[in-house]
């Protein structure tokens, strides 16, 4: 008789007329900057993990080595403070015991979380991370995305200016690490191109008031302007540099064009804004960029940032190839990571150590509202245009 | 008069040494996140217990203790693989009790707010100073892989809080003590009658300088990343005093109090209202500064007297 019924709620589960026990979902976790000195950065972030971990669960959910599982994100707000987000992620695996990692926002917290993931053996692909440090890590249990490396910047922003036919340059640098190192490689570069270096200052990260800084810029009478700043200080640069009357050919901002508030507060005067990045939705090669990118601004109503949406979103898609092949068991998943090429938005990836061996270090150029990327030439979506 | 032996008999330094002693079986009982958490409870208590020993006896206000974790923090990360742990974290202490012995006799002519301002801004400057040291060495973060693990940390920053609990046990009981507590009531007149003022200033000062040092050379130890912003924060200045505040700066069981009060709020808080939580943490420091303003260590005093009374 029991065989019989068994039989029967099969029959019916297999016809869809008895719904199936719901699989477990896999519990991804992070933590988030969500206030903060980086809380402005945040919101890049997170919007990709959740455009993703909807997009797979509308999908049927995560592909675990054959197996559908829905997605949940589990987060916390590290309030902008590394030593706090070292702290969640071992809550996150000790604690909470999710399934799966993503990554906190910004250099320090990554190579923070770094020594959480190595002692417990926990696999996670970075994104928003930039560092030469980066190199010092272990392999083995964190990757890194980005070809944003300062030594790798250095050269080939020098290399952009010269090109552009930039004679002398201002620096402004934030002192906070990622800037300070883009500022160490940068100085020799651009010495090295023969351009001359008429100014070069730095300032605290939570600087208010840069119209010291902006008056001393334009009567050094340069022909270009590299500000090696955070998010909040690029759209104070931006705001005090109209104040100011700073009118130059070549700007370069570091960290902050990206995101989309940044053109819809500047509008036409963020035209012509230089700034890292390596993605751009109209880069025809990558197949998967254009859908991202209607997809995120469907979603949002708004564009994505152009760098850190875009890396979060890569390290999701790596995260999804490997649980695909691996499942969820560590060994398999890291072998999976180290050793695999993945498709991305950002075309083919695959790692050499921790850094992403295939993605060039690239410049992208604010132009009529939209990102292009304006350098190298063989990733280019459009050439440079003078502001 | 109490002596330091008499204080050490007494049930509740003997009830805090049997917590320190659960406290040391955290990582064997609760696992690594419980562990972390131990661990940042016992800095807590060491270096607020190390601020009460001279501000909470002198009554001189220091608003800029983090320099001397950032030190200690700071000499440990620099010769990291150079010269081995057990020597460098002292040594962080020795290098933060220099830099108190050097900047105290300029610091502590003032008093009152003046000396609060002074404080903090010397505590910017050595932050700046080093963070400039640090860009133009091109060292602007510094990777710390292979140190010890937690609960090694946990057991030594243990012994940090039994070291400052001692010192300040002793010092209290001690003719030094007496002093520094007279100078507190009235420094005029603790000069008029004999105390030497600036030199016993200078030595508690000095002395509370030595545990944070080490502290900061033990959680810089924690992180595998180093970076000086982070180790010279204001924020763990303002916390050690909210803490003294709330324990009771003026007695050897405020720090505990204060610390496990404001950790364990935290953890009640931070992980479901952040916001919530620093809004009850100020909340809670007006409330005592209003009612009790002795802290948690007073207010436990005066309910067993009145339950003894009553």
């Amino acid at each position: 008789m029991k065989r019989i019924v068994h039989f029967i709620a099969l029959l019916l589960c297999s016809l869809g007329l008895i719904p199936a026990q719901a699989a477990e979902p896999v519990r991804i976790g992070f933590s988030i900057a969500k206030t903060g000195l980086f809380a402005q950065a945040a919101p890049s972030q997170i919007t990709a993990y959740e455009l993703w971990a909807n997009q797979v669960n509308a999908a049927g959910g995560l592909d675990v080595a054959g197996d559908r599982r829905p997605v949940e994100l589990v987060w916390f707000d590290d309030e902008s403070d590394p030593a706090k987000s070292a702290q969640i992620y071992e809550k996150l695996i000790s604690d909470e015991k999710v399934d799966l990692l993503l990554a906190p926002w910004g250099t320090p917290h990554h190579l923070n979380v770094a020594g959480v993931v190595e002692r417990h053996g926990f696999p996670m692909v970075g994104n928003t991370a930039a560092s030469v440090a980066v190199r010092e890590v272990q392999p083995g249990n964190i990757w890194f995305s980005t070809s944003a490396i300062p030594d790798r910047i250095g050269p080939e922003l020098a290399a952009l200016a010269k090109q552009s036919g930039v004679k002398s340059v201002a620096i402004i640098a934030n002192v906070l690490p990622f800037a300070q190192e883009n500022l160490q490689f940068l100085v020799p570069a651009l010495e090295a191109e023969g351009i001359e270096i008429a100014l070069n200052e730095s300032y605290p990260p939570d600087i208010s008031d840069m119209t010291g800084l902006l008056s001393q810029i334009k009567a050094a009478g340069v022909d270009g302007i590299i500000a090696l700043s955070y998010p909040a200080d690029s759209f104070l640069y931006m705001g005090q540099a109209r104040e100011v009357g700073i009118d130059v050919s070549f700007e370069f901002l570091l960290v902050g064009p990206t995101i989309s508030a940044f053109s819809q507060a500047f509008g036409d005067f963020a035209d012509g804004i230089v700034t890292i990045g390596h993605w751009s939705p109209h880069q025809s090669k990558w197949s998967r960029a254009k859908p991202f990118f209607d997809a995120y601004v469907a979603a949002y109503e708004m564009n994505p940032d152009y760098l850190d949406t875009a890396l979060a979103y890569m390290s999701c898609e790596i995260l999804e190839q490997a649980v695909a092949t691996a499942g969820l068991d560590r060994d398999k998943l890291r072998t999976a990571i180290a050793s695999s090429t993945f498709d991305t938005i950002n075309g083919e990836v695959s790692f050499e150590g921790v850094e992403n061996a295939v993605t060039p270090t690239a410049f992208l150029q604010l132009q009529g509202g939209d990102m292009h990327l304006i350098w190298p030439e063989d990733i280019a979506t459009a050439s440079f245009s003078p502001r | 008069m109490t002596s330091a032996f008499s204080l050490l008999k007494t049930r509740f330094v003997w009830f805090l040494f049997a917590g320190l002693l659960l406290i040391a079986q955290v990582p064997s009982i609760l696992g690594s996140y419980w562990t972390l958490i131990a661990l940042n409870l016992m800095m807590w208590v060491a270096i607020t217990q190390s601020w009460t020993l001279f501000s909470g006896m002198t009554g001189y206000i220091s608003l800029g203790h983090v320099v001397f974790y950032g030190v200690g923090a700071y000499v440990v990360a620099s010769t990291f693989n150079t010269i081995p742990l057990w020597l460098a974290v002292p040594m962080g202490g020795i290098a933060a009790a220099l830099l108190a012995l050097v900047v105290s006799v300029p610091v502590l002519r003032v008093r009152g707010p003046y000396f609060v301002i002074l404080t903090f801004g010397l505590a910017e400057l050595v932050k700046f100073s080093i963070l400039n040291l640090e860009t133009v060495s091109g060292k602007s973060s510094r990777l710390l892989f292979g140190t010890p693990s937690i609960e090694i940390l946990l057991y030594c920053m243990i012994g940090l809080v039994v070291l400052a609990t001692l010192t300040t046990l002793f010092v209290t009981c001690s003719r030094f003590g007496r002093g520094l507590t007279v100078i507190r009531e009235d420094e005029v007149a603790a000069a008029t009658v004999g105390v030497p003022v600036l030199r016993y200033k200078i030595i508690a000062y000095t002395i509370s300088a030595i545990v944070p040092g080490m502290a900061g050379g033990l959680m810089a130890l924690k992180s595998t990343y180093f970076e000086v912003l982070q180790v010279f924060n204001p924020i763990i200045s303002f916390t050690v005093v909210t803490m003294a505040i709330i324990g009771g700066s003026g007695d050897v069981r405020g720090p505990f109090l204060g610390a496990v009060f404001l950790v364990l709020l935290s953890e009640l808080f931070w992980t479901t209202a952040p916001q919530f939580y620093m809004i009850l943490v100020g909340l809670f420091l007006i409330l005592f500064v209003i009612f009790a303003p002795n802290g948690i260590a007073a207010f436990l005093d005066k309910l067993q007297i009145s339950r003894k009374s009553g």
